[in-house]
């Protein structure tokens, strides 16, 4: 067990590495960068080139690549996640209130999902191709299909002319305020939520179909309903670990992709710093954030691989 | 005893209506609360570009000088800092009195060795240090300090637009001793002498600033203190406005935004508009087939309905006026009757699209030519001014195929003349020809003038309005660059001027709106009725 | 008998045969997965509609009427008019097209690339298949958008960049899942059989495992139509997908259409609704397919 807790371990470096590779040089062949992004457009045109030169060799950009590559390696290695471009903070500062924020709502939307997949998962197996199996999944893909950003629009048009309400516009940390802090994550939660709840219940759906054909199901199912319920809660445990696993890849997502929800709902989140980064063509505070929703998809990855092989030895020896 | 009876009865009456009278007479307290679409990179005025910078820091500095707040078209210069000034009969010396007992918000006195260190950074910069608008003052030759209350600049050339340039909102006074220490020090921090001074900086979140009790002018200013919210999403923008949250917000809002919140609020709402420096302009590159052809050109500016657009384009974007080189209803802008005459201004849009096609067939164009035309990425207005370009150009048989380019890229592709025609645009702080006309000089003499052209006649017209002091003088030599530059040449296309729509909370008092969102932004002379 | 079984039986039998059982599939299909058909049908409809768009749309997309800006629904527009004057339903209609386009391109694109990586991969095994899944796990790190963007950004907006910057990410998620359902085959028999006999690398990937992965693939590729609709609608949103004048649904919903959200909801809500429908029905669609291949899920 322990020589393939080490294996997936040490496999997470190399994913890591690629990683930052991957956005280090994909930032750079994108066309434009920092010094032009602040400089040119506007009263631009009274900016010189020399200006922009001078900006530039401030920045370390004018360096080779190799070299940028090794500054920020090593200062990764020191735990110095770097200074952002466009602003001069260190990225800690930049991603501190933001990542808070991200998490609060992955985790509220998680648990949103999670509430509504469950039961209506169960309930589709239990009653498979039966109209209340086809409501479920009607209103599960419903979920899916909606675009996001036209649900956020709705709601928050709905709350505004139905109740004359508006959530809060800034965001207070839960321990500072809680009742404000809901009162603005709950409707992004509600909506995200709602949609990720789409795929944790098809996945409840099928796993639980699965587990209710095995012989020992059905023969419970012959004897009688007292033994059925006992046998379902058996059921129920063996279908959660596919479930917990969608839950945790979805969850590891959450974090950085919930650009557009970010928009609509005026969340100052990580997706949202995501755009404006890459938009100011901020290397040094793209290239962390990428690193980090990179670290913590990888991370979840790690902890459901190894949870799995725990439950079922057979991977273990692959 | 009567007569007392009666001056007490009549003070009596006069107490009773005083409430009525007092409505206008400005009220303390309050905290001003608005939106600001984008933040400030650095806290540096000298050094940065964006609005996202103006709205929550002007209100902790001064300027020597500062656009009269109180002048709706947003062009005459008055005293900040600076009490008095004259300027030496050649037009080469300005010599401004400051004021006494300004106290930097750390306590310090505020002298002319801040003004001319301030100043000294923005014009005559050290290595590694950024001044964005540098090149406006190149006929500063030196700025000189001879005693504490006393600033001269002395020129090289008489400039008429030299007063507008110190007016400048981005000419934050620093202090001297903190920029002798650092230069870099104002880039994140703040200490000014403005009427309010720093509380905090919550990146991402929000902007408070606090009442200076010490403030230079007494009795200013009003508010207890401001509340920049940093809302990135129009939407939320108006959201905010519309539950109440916020008071006002200083760019612009859309038509349709105006016309929500005039419904939802009525008369909780007022609404101030104004034309607006900002215009976007189409850049041909001159060096491209057949666009060199000054036919083909004019042929361009000719398929456009500029009245027509003024009309409709007006209700779903922040664009109305008609306008040549300057603002509507500046004291250079265009006289109507002349604006007319200019080509693709006509009345008769037949006959200028008759003229267009003749122009096209001559100058061997086929119909249904097509080319590429790059437009920014940015929302309000460049896709509607998009979509109606290549709607009119379609009307003269022209087939235009639009490639939007993000922001942070826009400008590579345009820089190397890798483009046939391109969107560009200019927003100025200041409604001065200098500023105004400065991008349409030849490539040689401006870099930032993507059209790719030399034109010797326009740039010495430039000049001489620069340089020419009598008003009507100046004029004149305005009149003739217009006419080259949009009629004769076609240099450029002149789509629609902005229009500046700021519907606010009627509780928001003594701010006026300008043609420009980069001026009046202290908040000195705001006030929050009840 | 499991629909599976039957398609994959149809690998190497007389023309006519085979034909007769798909049609007995598809007819089991539709009568026991309703949805699905349901699915099938909207989706069916789409295409026709998006194939004779020239032919059924009432005015040219493209086409401004600055007299009739934010005209209500009601003859002779009969979903009304947006902010320049454009006739909703001909932009919706031609907007399917676009829809299509993107969607199936990019999904196919992505979905084709993918199978074809994890049955490589699969196969080779060893050090190949421990670069290509690092390679993967890489690619998958990215969050969805974040990855579309960075590929805009590079390439520029327009619809075949577009396409390309939704079908990338749609590799690796494609790979995972079809090299699982591959390392499977390549424990069987039949294709040690195929190489003992000396058959090279290509012929055997071609012959045995690609077919065997077709039910996967597809589940994946039907997955996909849905998503690449949504990321096409979300990216047009951002301002980085397909551009103006062009109809499609997401570049209708941005802009006016959320600006006049009060008083001319309908430039807004048909084309959300467009996009809805049309997911909805790929998800459906997809979903019934899965349950009729997956042979675990045969109800005896």
């Amino acid at each position: 067990m322990t020589k393939y807790v080490v294996k997936r371990l040490l496999l997470m470096i190399p994913t890591l590495i690629g990683v930052a590779v991957l956005i280090f040089l994909l930032l750079r062949v994108v066309p434009g960068d920092v010094v032009e992004a602040r400089y040119v457009g506007g009263s631009g045109q009274f900016s010189s080139k020399e200006v922009m030169a001078a900006e530039r060799a401030r920045l370390g950009l004018d360096r080779p690549l190799w070299t940028q590559f090794g500054t920020w390696m090593l200062g990764l290695l020191r735990g110095d996640l770097g200074i952002s471009m466009w602003t001069g903070a260190p990225i800690t500062e930049e991603i501190r209130l933001r990542f808070a924020l991200s998490l609060q709502l992955a985790v509220m939307a998680t648990v949103v999902a999670t509430l509504l997949a469950i039961p209506l998962g169960i309930v589709a197996a239990l009653k498979q191709d039966s109209w209340t199996d086809y409501a479920v999944r009607v209103f599960s893909i419903a979920g899916l299909a909606m675009p996001s950003f036209w649900l956020g629009i709705l709601l928050i048009l709905g709350l505004l002319i139905v109740f004359r309400w508006l959530p809060p516009m800034v965001y207070t940390p839960f321990w500072v305020d809680p009742w404000q802090n809901l009162a603005q994550l709950i409707w992004p939660a509600l909506a995200v939520g709602y949609r990720y709840s789409a795929v944790a219940t098809r996945m409840t759906r099928s796993a639980m179909l699965e587990v209710l054909r095995e012989d020992y199901i059905r023969t419970a199912k012959a004897k009688g309903l007292w033994l059925k319920l006992i046998l379902v809660r058996h059921a129920l445990k063996n279908a959660m670990l596919p479930v917990l696993t969608v839950i945790g890849l979805e969850f590891a997502f959450l974090l950085g992709g919930l650009v557009v929800t970010e928009q609509v709902f005026n969340l100052n989140g990580l997706g949202l710093l995501f755009v404006e980064a890459i938009a100011h063509r901020d290397y040094t505070l793209t290239q962390a954030l990428v690193l980090l929703v990179a670290f913590v998809f990888i991370l979840v990855n790690f902890l459901t691989d190894v949870a799995y092989a725990w439950l079922d030895p057979r991977i273990r020896y692959r | 005893m009567r007569r007392v009876t009666m001056v007490l009865a009549l003070l009596l009456v006069a107490a009773l209506t005083a409430p009525a009278v007092a409505q206008d007479k400005p009220r303390y307290g309050g905290e001003l609360v608005f939106p600001v679409p984008s933040e400030p990179p650095s806290y540096d005025g000298h050094r940065e570009e964006t609005f996202g910078l103006i709205h929550p820091i002007a209100p902790h500095y001064n300027t020597l000088l500062r656009v009269d707040p109180t002048d709706p078209t947003g062009t005459k210069p008055v005293g900040d800092l600076a009490e008095s000034w004259t300027v030496s009969k050649d037009g080469l010396v300005y010599t401004f009195k400051l004021r006494r007992g300004v106290k930097f918000h750390d306590g310090s006195e505020m002298t002319s060795k801040d003004v001319k260190a301030s100043y000294d950074k923005i014009i005559f910069p050290p290595q590694g240090v950024g001044s964005s608008r540098k090149g406006q003052y190149q006929s500063v030759e030196v700025v000189e300090a001879p005693d504490p209350q006393t600033v001269r600049f002395r020129l090289k050339w008489p400039e008429a637009s030299f007063l507008l340039a110190v007016s400048s909102p981005w000419n934050f006074i620093y202090k001297a001793d903190i920029l002798a220490k650092d230069m870099h020090w104002y880039e994140k921090n703040i200490m000014g002498t403005g009427p309010f001074t720093f509380v905090e900086h919550v990146k991402g979140s929000h902007w408070v600033g606090k009442k200076n009790p010490n403030y230079w002018d007494k009795g200013k200013p009003y508010l207890d203190g401001y509340r920049a919210l940093f809302i990135r999403n129009h939407a939320a923008q108006v959201a905010a406005i519309r539950g109440e949250r916020a008071h006002i917000q200083f760019r612009s809002f859309t038509p349709a935004d105006r016309d929500n919140l005039k419904q939802a609020l009525g008369d909780k709402i007022t609404v101030q508009e104004s034309p607006w420096d900002c215009i976007l302009m189409v850049a041909i590159n001159h060096e491209k087939k057949p666009f060199d052809d000054k036919r083909v050109r004019r042929a361009l500016t000719l398929a456009l309905d500029r009245w027509g657009a003024s009309q409709s384009l007006s209700k779903i974007a922040f664009v109305k006026e008609v306008a040549g080189v300057q603002v509507p209803g500046t004291p250079y802008a265009t006289p109507p009757q002349e604006l007319e005459k200019l080509a693709g201004y006509w009345k008769d849009v037949n006959k200028s699209r008759a003229e267009a096609r003749k122009l096209l067939k001559e100058a061997g164009v086929p119909d249904g030519f097509s080319f590429v035309f790059k437009n920014r990425g940015t929302p309000m207005p460049y896709e509607p001014l998009a979509v109606w370009l290549i709607d009119q150009w379609r009307q003269i048989g022209l087939n235009v195929r639009q490639e939007v380019i993000e922001p942070a890229a826009y400008y590579t592709p345009l820089r190397n003349g890798d483009f046939d025609l391109a969107m560009d645009f200019q927003c100025g702080y200041i409604v001065e020809p200098d500023l105004d006309m400065y991008k349409f000089l030849s490539t040689d003499r401006n870099p930032a003038n993507y059209g790719r052209y030399k034109d010797p006649v326009l740039d010495d017209l430039y000049l001489k309005q620069g340089r020419a002091t009598d008003p009507e003088e100046r004029k004149k030599y305005i009149r003739q660059f217009e006419r080259r530059l949009l009629d004769e040449e076609v240099h450029y296309l002149m789509t629609l001027q902005w229009h500046r729509i700021i519907p606010h909370s009627a509780k928001v008092k003594g701010w006026q709106v300008t043609p420009s969102h980069y001026l009046n932004n202290q908040l000195d002379t705001v006030w929050l009725a009840q | 008998m499991a629909v599976t079984d039957r398609a994959l039986d149809t690998l190497g039998e007389p023309a006519e045969r085979a034909e007769r059982r798909w049609l007995t599939a598809s007819r089991d299909f539709v009568r026991r997965r309703p949805l699905g058909a349901l699915g099938a049908l909207v989706i069916v409809i789409m295409s026709v509609v998006a194939a004779l768009a020239g032919v059924i749309a009432p005015y040219d997309p493209l086409a401004t009427d600055y007299g009739a800006m934010l005209g209500a629904p009601g003859a002779p527009h009969w979903l009304g008019t947006d902010a320049f004057g454009r006739d909703v339903l001909s932009r919706m209609i031609y907007g399917s097209r676009t829809a299509l386009l993107v969607g199936l391109g990019a999904s196919f694109f992505g979905a084709t690339l993918g199978a074809l990586l994890g049955v490589a991969s699969a196969y080779f095994g060893g050090r190949v298949d421990l670069v290509m899944e690092r390679f993967m796990d890489i690619l998958l790190s990215f969050p969805l958008i974040i990855l579309a963007l960075a590929v805009v950004a590079v390439l520029g907006t327009g619809i075949v960049n577009v396409t390309l910057a939704i079908a990338i990410p749609m590799v690796p998620r494609c790979a995972r899942v079809v090299r699982s359902t591959a390392l499977a085959i390549r424990e069987m028999p039949y294709v040690d059989a195929a190489r003992a006999a000396g058959f090279g690398h290509g012929r055997i990937i071609m012959r045995h495992m690609l077919p065997n992965v077709m039910a996967p693939y597809l589940i994946m590729l039907t997955a996909f139509l849905g998503q690449a609709i949504l990321l096409e609608a979300s990216l047009s949103f951002l301002g980085l997908g397909v551009q103006e004048p062009t109809a499609a649904w997401g570049l209708m919903l941005r802009g006016a259409a959320v600006e006049f959200a009060e008083t001319a909801p309908w430039m807004a809500f048909f084309p959300g609704l467009a996009i809805s429908l049309a997911v909805f029905a790929f998800n459906l669609f997809g979903d019934s397919l899965r349950d009729a291949l997956d042979p675990r899920l045969r109800t005896q």
